[in-house]
């Protein structure tokens, strides 16, 4: 029973049942490989109609519109659009920056939270889901399944211990296209505390895989706020760095130096078309999930009248 | 060279580690925090380093200073103002002068106004002798200022200052306590600057350590004067108030014998008047009095209001003749020497009185003598003595104090003259006529067309026409003290009176009286019965009927003999005589030296009703008379004489407190501001924590620092704002 309720330590009934709503739903064609909600770059058996071409040798005698010949005297082929299921991989971050927390989830119970939670929707969609957590490296991979019972998996790999830093996010990032090869939706959700270049190059790597790529970003409110007063000591969780300070005294330079940083990353995200969300760890988790989905989807509608 | 008020306080200077020993117990009491997003404080640090650093010192820096302030402040830092202390060359003099009024005996709070003043001006030497340099002291008391033209030394003149002197200082004000004299600044002004007039060149600091009383300080126009001449001296002027509020006292601004008869066994009456001059109402005032040191039923006041006089008459009676005290006393109050007042009576066995009777049996004359002396168990005081007018030619007049003329035709010249000079020195004289008085003789004589002591000029003898039948009283009084007795009273005697014949005045005066003439009493026709005038300082009256009862039936009424004694009390010289002595002034006692030798000895009453004898009265004037200088407090002075044939006799006088200085009003630094617009002084409190016993010839550096603490601390304030260590209110990134 320890085990199943440990198991169960990312599901949180009341945040799915407020969510379970919402859809996930590919901004970009995704090639799944069983019909379902998504665009897919295939024409097949659909309901949707999408064009007539003219008939070349080879095609399907099915798909001529014999309407269009008794009109018109030619052979005019009916295109659908396919619609496919969505293959989504969660990027985890695990590592030892994430252990951070001041509230009542520290920012990696948050992440797994929150990647458990949008497992259980796609699932729910018959959406394929995989995950990988990592730290410095990858540490965990589950293949891509639409199957029920695979979001146990899912929780098991999560729940990793020993985190480790992270040094640059282009090898995980470039692990993750690896391992999740076919266009899909890429999550990341991690605190983005490494490298920035190496952040920004595997982003963009990712989208020019094709991939549809959306970051959520999880800070803690300590470190959106800097709100500590009276001599302090900073030991850090990644580094063997201490510095002993008044935080008042460099809390502007702090929160300069961060509001730069968040500016970088929200400026890469949108001139590569990501999806960039900046979520507390204060905030309701099926609020803030509602509001960055809804968001999407109405972007969705948006690309696609 | 900088002095400190409060050198020993600078060992506080030790607490500027304070700032720095609290900086580094919070280095080492920190908190801990495992962090996340080091990259970015780390960035911040390395921006904001150099200025967090500086503004970190910085504000160590204002920190240690507002710790040395404040210990500075309090040690009171002084530094000598003019070149001359500069270079070490010139003299400083301090000029104390001290009130010793007795409203400085003013306490409250187990202190006093003098105890106060003794604290000041130890304090002021004390901080002078620490200050080193060339320093003398002059300490001079108000009371004795006047003295001091009489040979005698201040308490102290230009006396070097220096450690030693300073001890003994508080020796020597220990031993001062407030004298019962009301002496003002003006004479110890005028006095210390004539003592100093002809010193030498150095600064002086001029110290009136007083209670500033409003009655001296309000409008003191020649203090002044007097205060000029110290600015024309280029003194530092420094007045000190000892007292900081005021105070509600009580006390007894008179003590009088009032006037009458006065014989040894005649009951008299003295009227003691108590005046409150605090700003509440005061009740239930117990006035405790005394003959002779024995106390008799106290005299009980209900209510005085704020600033009002209540008077209450006593009677008082002693049996025997000679010298006699009456002392007043209230309980006591803030200030105790005006609790107290002392009135000396001085009784004859009986006073002489002349009745003088034209009559050759004299039947007018026995009347009245017996209304004045009717003998027996009452005493009335009054001696008559029964004589032809014969006697006023031929005999001194002094040993009598009224003359009573009834019924007598013609006076020699001699009598007359005899009897202007009695009354012109003050004897009262009173005249009745009679079948053998001459209109004629006594308007030539005694008249004199105004100028004789007779009040009006008469006419002719006239017999009252008037209806019998009629109820209306033949003698009509006014509001008169001869018949104030009969005031209020519904069916007096007097309404009983009846008379037959009268002198009418003299047909031109009949309407219009000369002016000095006041009618006492008239007939029911209108015609005046009773006339007064002043003469010389003696008081005469006229009655234009007999004394006894051959024109009229008064002298067979019981009113005639209450009048006739009211009128022996109203011309019976007046008990101004006595005098009113005061504490403080010199006690002047003239010498017949016929009859005594110059050596007088006086004895003075000391503390606790001791008494001393003063040493030997200095006779000035070729020895007409003996003066004692020195009389410090209130009560009954004695001078012996010896008279040249070998016999001792005393004198006495009593001496009291001047009742002003009992009015404890003060005013304070503005008033005394708005009372001396062109004098340039510095005004303390004694309590005044702030204010460093005196300026030493120097500045005191405490109110500088002060507000140069102020704006250190406004600054550390900034400063720390600016190094974010104060709470920010709200922010963050987003």
């Amino acid at each position: 029973m320890a085990s199943i309720s440990s198991d169960k330590r990312f599901l949180h009934p009341a945040a799915l049942a407020r969510i379970s709503r919402l859809e996930l739903r590919a901004r970009h064609v995704v090639e799944g490989f069983l019909s379902g909600m998504h665009q897919s770059p295939y024409h097949g058996q659909s309901v949707e109609f999408a064009v007539h071409r003219e008939y070349t040798p080879g095609d399907d005698l099915r798909h001529v519109d014999w309407k269009v010949w008794a009109k018109q005297d030619r052979f005019y082929v009916k295109q659908f659009e396919e619609e496919t299921n969505l293959r989504l991989a969660l990027l985890v971050d695990v590592s030892a920056s994430m252990q951070y927390g001041s509230g009542p989830l520290t920012k990696y119970e948050y992440a797994c939270t929150l990647a458990v939670s949008l497992a259980h929707l796609a699932l729910r969609q018959q959406d394929a889901v995989g995950c990988l957590a990592f730290d410095e490296a990858v540490r965990v991979k589950t293949p891509l399944s639409a199957r029920h019972n695979h979001l146990e998996t899912i929780i098991h790999a999560l729940a990793a211990s020993n985190p480790a830093q992270k040094t640059s996010l282009t090898e995980i990032l470039e692990q993750a296209g690896d391992a999740y090869p076919r266009r899909g939706m890429m999550v990341l959700i991690s605190d983005l505390l490494a490298d920035r270049q190496g952040l920004m190059k595997g982003l963009r790597d990712l989208r020019q895989r094709g991939h549809d790529v959306l970051v959520l970003h999880i800070l803690d409110d300590d470190e959106l706020d800097f709100p500590f007063t009276g001599p302090t000591r900073f030991e850090g969780l990644e580094t063997q760095q201490t510095l002993t300070c008044n935080p008042r005294a460099l809390r502007d330079g702090y929160l300069a130096a961060l509001g730069e940083f968040l500016g970088e990353v929200r400026r890469g995200c949108a001139s590569n078309m990501i999806d960039y969300a900046l979520v507390r760890t204060s905030q309701p988790l099926d609020a803030a999930l509602a509001a960055f989905l809804s968001n999407r989807l109405g972007m969705h509608h948006r690309n696609h009248p | 060279m900088t002095a400190f008020v409060h050198p020993a306080l600078l060992w506080g200077l030790g607490l500027i580690a304070a700032p720095i020993l609290i900086h580094l117990i919070n280095l080492w009491r920190h908190r801990r925090v495992r962090w996340a997003a080091m990259d970015f404080l780390l960035e911040s640090r390395k921006k904001n380093q150099r200025w967090v650093l500086l503004r970190q010192l910085l504000l160590l820096a204002a920190r240690i200073a507002a710790v040395a302030l404040v210990v500075l402040m309090l040690a009171q830092p002084l530094v000598a103002p003019r070149m001359g202390a500069w270079l070490g060359s010139a003299r400083t003099h301090h000029v104390v002068l001290l009130d010793d009024s007795y409203s400085m005996s003013d306490r409250w709070a187990e202190t006093s106004g003098f105890a106060r003043a003794r604290e000041v001006i130890a304090r002021i030497a004390e901080q002078a002798a620490g200050r080193g340099g060339s320093q003398t002291l002059t300490l001079l008391r108000f009371s004795r200022a006047g003295k001091l033209a009489d040979g005698r030394a201040a308490d102290l003149l230009s006396v070097p200052l220096d450690a030693g002197l300073a001890g003994r200082l508080r020796e020597l004000l220990a031993s001062i306590a407030p004298s019962e004299t009301a002496a003002g600044p003006a004479m110890a002004l005028e006095t210390a600057g004539r003592l100093l007039a002809d010193g030498p060149q150095e600064n002086r600091v001029l110290y009136v350590v007083s209670d500033f009383r409003a009655n001296e300080w309000r409008e003191p126009g020649d203090v002044r004067d007097a205060l000029a001449a110290w600015q024309g001296a280029q003194a530092q002027i420094q007045f000190v108030q000892c007292v900081p509020s005021l105070h509600d006292n009580l006390g007894i601004v008179s003590l009088a014998p009032q006037a009458g008869t006065r014989a040894a066994g005649v009951p008299f009456f003295i009227e003691v008047a108590v005046q409150n001059f605090g700003r509440q109402v005061a009740r239930d005032i117990a006035v405790l009095l005394q003959e002779d040191g024995h106390a008799r039923p106290s005299l009980v006041i209900d209510e005085i209001a704020a600033g009002a006089v209540e008077a209450r008459r006593v009677l008082v009676n002693f049996p025997t003749a000679g010298d006699h005290v009456v002392t007043a006393s209230l309980e006591n109050d803030v200030v105790a020497a005006d609790n107290v007042r002392h009135a000396l009576v001085t009784l004859p066995l009986g006073v002489g009185v002349l009745v003088v009777d034209g009559d050759e049996l004299s039947r007018d004359g026995r009347f009245l003598s017996l209304a004045l002396a009717p003998g027996g168990n009452v005493r009335t005081g009054v001696e008559p003595r029964l004589e032809t007018p014969q006697f006023l030619a031929d005999s001194p007049l002094d040993p009598f104090a009224v003359i009573y003329v009834m019924n007598a035709a013609q006076l020699e010249p001699r009598a007359v003259a005899a009897l202007e000079k009695f009354a012109k020195a003050g004897g009262g004289v009173a005249f009745f006529v009679g079948p053998q008085s001459d209109a004629k003789a006594i308007n030539e004589q005694l008249y004199r067309d105004g100028q004789g002591l007779f009040p009006a000029p008469l006419g002719t003898e006239t017999p009252l026409f008037v209806d019998r039948l009629e109820r209306t009283p033949d003698l009509q009084v006014t509001d008169h003290p001869i018949f104030r007795v009969f005031a209020g009273e519904r069916n007096s005697f007097l309404q009983t009176v009846v008379i037959d014949r009268y002198f009418g005045l003299r047909e031109r005066e009949d309407t219009v009286l000369p002016a000095e003439t006041k009618v006492l009493a008239k007939l029911r026709n209108g015609a005046p019965l009773a006339l007064e005038r002043k003469f010389g300082a003696g008081r005469v009256v006229a009655f234009l009927t007999t004394a006894g009862p051959a024109w009229n039936n008064w002298g067979r009424n019981p009113s005639y003999v209450v009048a006739m004694l009211e009128l022996q009390s109203y011309l019976a010289p007046a008990a101004a005589a006595d005098g009113e002595r005061q504490v403080g002034a010199p006690l002047v006692l003239p010498i017949d030296r016929a009859r005594y030798s110059a050596d007088v000895k006086f004895t003075v009453p000391g503390v606790d009703g001791d008494t001393l004898v003063a040493a030997a009265a200095n006779a000035a004037g070729g020895g007409q008379s003996a003066t004692l200088v020195e009389t410090p407090r209130a009560g009954i002075y004695e001078a012996q004489l010896h008279t040249t044939d070998g016999q001792n006799q005393v004198r006495r006088f009593a001496l009291n407190v001047v009742p002003a200085e009992g009015n404890l009003a003060l005013v304070d630094g503005r008033q005394l501001k708005a009372a001396l617009p062109d004098v340039p002084f510095e005004f303390h409190r004694a309590d005044d924590r702030v204010w460093s016993a005196p300026n030493l010839a120097g500045f005191n550096l405490s109110s500088s620092l002060l507000w140069l603490l102020v704006v250190l601390l406004v600054g550390e304030q900034l400063l720390a704002y600016a190094a974010s260590y104060h709470p920010a209110s709200s922010g963050g990134a987003r």
